[in-house]
């Protein structure tokens, strides 16, 4: 059902569903950018709806909010680890259809691979609600369309702020209390159909071909170019990496904390092994490790989709602008020409 | 050539003595060496009508138009009625009848009134620059008033980060822009690059603690930099809302006794830089018994002390709670000749009134 | 809902020097691991890693580790009678059914003798298990030789090559385990008609090229098998650190047929 909302309404309403609900949303932090006087824009638990950013993409993706960069597992003593409690209240989160597409990516890891369900993981993916939120098309660095992410039915409530409100569709139950005395209006949610950006995306027919672009120069370029800071990984909506460490409370070394903070394989210390052993060395191996990755390895395990939804954050995010969509080209004609090459 | 002419005068207009006689160079001030590139047009006109037809860039990023004959000043003060206007009076919003604060009537065409307080300088700032933490000449702007039109001479320098490249080390009054920061353990991953960028570019004053991978700070020693948040991945470090500003004092060249200049306030607000400078008048006024004469800024300092220097110039200041003054400066001169303040006692100079 | 990530207090019984960099502590457990399995162990403060088994009982395991990193120096404090924490077992171990009844071949170097120990073991107290047992076995030096007591009772059992990297020492060979593959009674057992099973562990290079000696010497892929280390975090196959391409080294391996193996470039 859908319904037309005056700005009263949509005040009233979200006053009713915060009094059961968390509700998170984009919202900026001024000044926190990389360089002075530029802002950031990260999820974030809002008050009042005036906090939303509606005409931006978030600098940060959805994922903090269900797998945040860093999150107790355990409290320990000395003979004991406890698990930690978590959130109890339900969400609701303002998402766009990347951002819920990626929660399926996430969960697919998180909560189907191996057989293993992660309790930490679920048990915030159990809390959300997903409220889709109009997207224009993002900016310059999107690429949903490419990546079939462009669309999602994934949600409980669709918006469209208007002029003098804001249109609704619920699509779930435990929301349509909230609209009983809603006026009902004509409302779907629509979708971005085209980018300005469109990405090539390889087809990497076997392991041959996929060995003999491990292999391809075009990695080297990366030695000199990326810096290895994780900055995409951590803006990317999908990457599900991280390490677990154990901190102590102050002075006190038989109390602490098992955490898990998110791990970045980008980073050199990412494939260290005790004693020293190291299986990606440089630069373009990572770089190679996580376009993969997105572009092949994700797919080849769990099929359907690749792992990248085209939200373009590790773009925008890279300190030494390193575009993976023209990363992702260059990856294209390399698998060309190693087909050729290999007469495929 | 017989001339008549009063070589005080014209300086004081901001048209400076050429070796030739009768030639002056006019020095145009441009407050944090910033404005609308449509001044270049007229800047080309003055210089192919009045001048030799060359320019020059001032060091104290004036627009300078050499070989302008004396009887043409004039002219070219009539000219320049519109960017005097327009640039100091309107865009930096200065009182052009006064004069280091009392009425003085100014004539529109008779050019600059007074060469005292020089053209602020300021490097480009957060308005381009990917280190800036401030919009420099913003802050030029705003200081213009304060200094200008004044005999009393002071040099100041903005430099949009610690990097100083506009030598805020090398003036009277050197404006550093810095940021305080914040740091979110929760969303720091323990790479360690702001502590490496940190040892590499700046103070050393960040390490990663082995056992929690999270980082420590020696804030004492910070510089309000930024390299941190400029490195991190993933906006752990976040600067204040408002910048904060060091002031450097009396760093100065010349051929006596240069030297660098040395912190006077560290983390200060915009409103204690623009509070403490609305005193410099009455400080210079004081050291020189309030009749100004051609005096660097420095050398007032030098004349009534740090610790007079200090009082004055804080002076009904209320600083802002992180601020830290200096309780006492010790320069390090460069002395050309040994020992160049022992002389005879009648030599030394005054400071203060006199009765 | 199940937390995988939980792990459980358990009782060292006791803790054997093997070398003075490695220790070997049995744990008192009811956790019965396939031969080839690992577990993640972990210590408060110090965190978490994972850890083959190197040898396992009624009632109890072994783990033998070494002395790198400030989780294992920790561990080296811990008397019989602490407690360390275990979850697990994880990932698939050494392939049983298609070892049972054959030749088995191991070739294995430096810690990597943990992982095998066990099923080398088990063969030992199960003759019917195979047909023989053949084992090139390397260390680096005479002071880093590890389960000196089982070397003795393979070396009556099996057909073994003790060798060390680069010293020179009675009962050793000198020189890499690679140099050995060629003595391997490969022409007798298929002489015989017979079949069998490789095992190699050990270093990457060290497995890289034992893999190509024993291709060269008419070993078939389909019959060798590798076991990787990584760290990982998790052992669930979440935490990403072990993955290649689109193979979880924490869920599909750490045993893997050397057909997958030789195809997993990091």
């Amino acid at each position: 059902m859908s319904y037309k909302l005056s700005k009263q309404d949509v005040c009233c309403l979200f006053e009713k569903l915060s009094e059961k609900y968390d509700i998170y949303a984009p919202k900026r932090v001024k000044n926190a950018g990389r360089f002075s006087e530029t802002d950031i824009v990260q999820y974030d638990r809002i008050s009042d709806l005036s906090e939303i950013v509606w005409d931006e993409k978030s600098t940060y993706p959805m994922k903090e909010v269900l797998s945040p960069i860093q999150q107790t597992l355990f409290y320990f003593t000395e003979d004991e680890y406890r698990a930690s409690k978590g959130k109890t209240r339900p969400m609701l989160i303002f998402a766009r259809p990347c951002d819920i597409n990626a929660m399926k990516i996430q969960a697919r890891i998180y909560a189907g691979n191996g057989g293993f369900v992660d309790m930490y993981y679920q048990r915030m993916h159990d809390l959300a609600k997903y409220i889709l939120m109009p997207c224009n098309g993002g900016d310059d660095t999107c690429f949903c369309v490419s990546m079939g992410t462009n669309t999602t039915d994934l949600y409980s409530m669709a918006v469209k702020p208007v002029d003098d409100g804001m249109l609704v569709e619920v699509t779930d139950e435990d929301l349509a209390p909230y609209f009983e005395k809603a006026e009902a209006a004509e409302f779907a949610p629509e979708f971005v159909q085209e980018n300005e950006l469109k990405a090539v995306i390889p087809e990497i027919p076997d392991k041959e071909v996929l060995n003999a672009l491990k292999k391809h120069p075009m990695w080297k370029q990366f030695n000199g170019r990326c810096i290895s800071c994780g900055a995409c990984t951590i803006a990317c909506s999908t990457c599900t990496c991280f390490t677990t460490r154990d901190v102590i409370y102050g002075d006190n070394p038989e109390v602490g904390e098992r955490r898990r903070v998110s791990a970045s394989c980008q980073i050199d210390t990412f494939a260290k092994v005790a004693g020293g052993g190291d299986y990606r060395t440089t630069a373009g191996d990572r770089m190679r490790y996580k376009m993969l990755h997105k572009f092949h390895d994700y797919k080849a395990r769990f099929g359907e989709s690749h792992m990248c939804v085209g939200c373009g954050r590790c773009t925008g995010r890279c300190p030494e602008f390193i575009s993976i969509t023209v990363t992702l080209r260059k990856m294209y004609d390399a698998v060309e020409e190693i087909k050729k090459e290999l007469g495929r | 050539m017989n001339r008549d002419i009063n070589i005080k005068a014209t300086r004081i207009n901001c048209f400076r003595q050429s070796k030739v006689d009768g030639i002056f160079m006019l020095q145009m001030r441009v407050p944090g060496g910033m404005v609308d590139a449509k001044y270049l047009e007229m800047i080309q006109y003055m210089a192919k009508t009045w001048g030799d037809g060359n320019f020059h860039f001032g060091t104290r990023q004036t627009f300078d138009i050499p070989g302008i004959k004396y009887d043409d000043i004039p002219a070219v003060n009539a000219y320049i009625e519109n960017y005097i206007k327009e640039v100091d009076a309107e865009m930096c919003d200065v009182d052009m009848n006064k004069i280091a604060g009392e009425p003085a009537e100014w004539d529109p065409s008779s050019g600059y009134p007074t060469i005292g307080a020089r053209n602020i300088t300021a490097c480009i700032g957060n308005y381009h620059c990917i280190c800036g933490n401030i919009n420099t000449f913003e802050l030029a702007r705003k200081l213009e008033k304060i200094i200008f039109p004044s005999h009393y001479h002071i040099k100041i320098n903005i430099a949009g980060c610690p990097n100083d490249c506009n030598k805020a080390h090398l003036c009277d009054f050197g404006i550093i822009g810095t940021y305080k920061f914040d740091y979110h353990p929760e969303r720091c991953i323990g790479c360690g690059l702001c502590a490496k960028k940190c040892e590499h570019g700046a103070t050393r004053v960040l390490s990663l603690d082995e056992g929690t991978a999270k980082i420590l700070k020696d804030p004492c020693c910070c510089v309000g930099c930024g390299e941190c948040a400029r490195a991190c991945p993933t906006s752990a470090w976040q600067r204040h809302p408002e910048p904060l500003y060091r002031v450097i004092l009396g760093g100065r060249t010349g051929r006596q006794t240069p030297r660098l200049g040395k912190m006077f306030l560290n983390w200060a607000s915009e409103d204690v830089i623009i509070a403490v400078l609305k005193n410099w008048q009455k400080f210079s006024a004081w050291v020189m018994d309030y009749k100004p004469e051609y005096l660097h800024g420095g050398h007032l300092i030098d004349r009534a002390g740090y610790k007079k220097f200090k009082e004055i110039m804080l002076d009904g200041v209320e600083l802002n709670p992180e601020c830290m003054v200096a309780e006492d400066i010790f320069w390090n001169e460069t002395e050309y000749r040994s020992n160049f303040n022992v002389k005879p006692i009648e030599m030394h100079h005054h400071a203060g009134p006199q009765d | 809902m199940t937390n995988y990530m939980q792990p459980q207090p358990y009782e060292i019984i006791s803790v054997k020097h093997e070398t003075d960099i490695e220790y070997t502590f049995r744990i008192a457990t009811d956790i019965k691991p396939e031969h080839g399995q690992f577990l993640q162990l972990s210590i408060p403060k110090i965190g978490e890693c994972p850890i083959s088994v190197s040898e396992q009982g009624d009632g109890w395991l072994e783990f033998t580790i070494r002395k790198v990193g400030k989780l294992t120096d920790v561990i080296f404090q811990k008397k019989a009678g602490d407690c360390l924490f275990l979850r697990g077992p994880y990932g698939k171990g050494w392939p049983m059914d298609q070892i049972k009844g054959k030749h088995l071949f191991v070739v294995a170097g430096g810690t990597g003798v943990s992982p095998v120990r066990s099923l080398l073991n088990y063969c030992v107290k199960n003759e019917d298990f195979v047909k023989s047992v053949s084992l090139i076995c390397g260390f680096k030096s005479y002071d880093s030789v590890l389960f000196r007591n089982d070397l003795e009772k393979w070396n009556e059992k099996f057909n073994t090559w003790f060798c060390l990297d680069n010293e020179e020492h009675e009962g050793f060979n000198k020189g890499f385990v690679t140099a050995y593959v060629d003595q391997l009674p490969l022409a007798a057992v298929k002489e015989a008609g017979e079949d069998y099973a490789v095992v190699v562990v050990g270093p990457p290079p060290m497995m890289k090229f034992t893999g190509i000696e024993l291709l060269k010497n008419g070993f078939e892929e389909e019959k060798i098998w590798m076991s990787f280390e990584r760290k990982m975090s998790c052992a669930i196959g979440k935490c990403g650190h072990c993955r290649i391409d689109e193979v979880y080294v924490c869920l599909d391996g750490p045993c893997f047929p050397y057909t997958v193996a030789k195809d997993l470039v990091d």
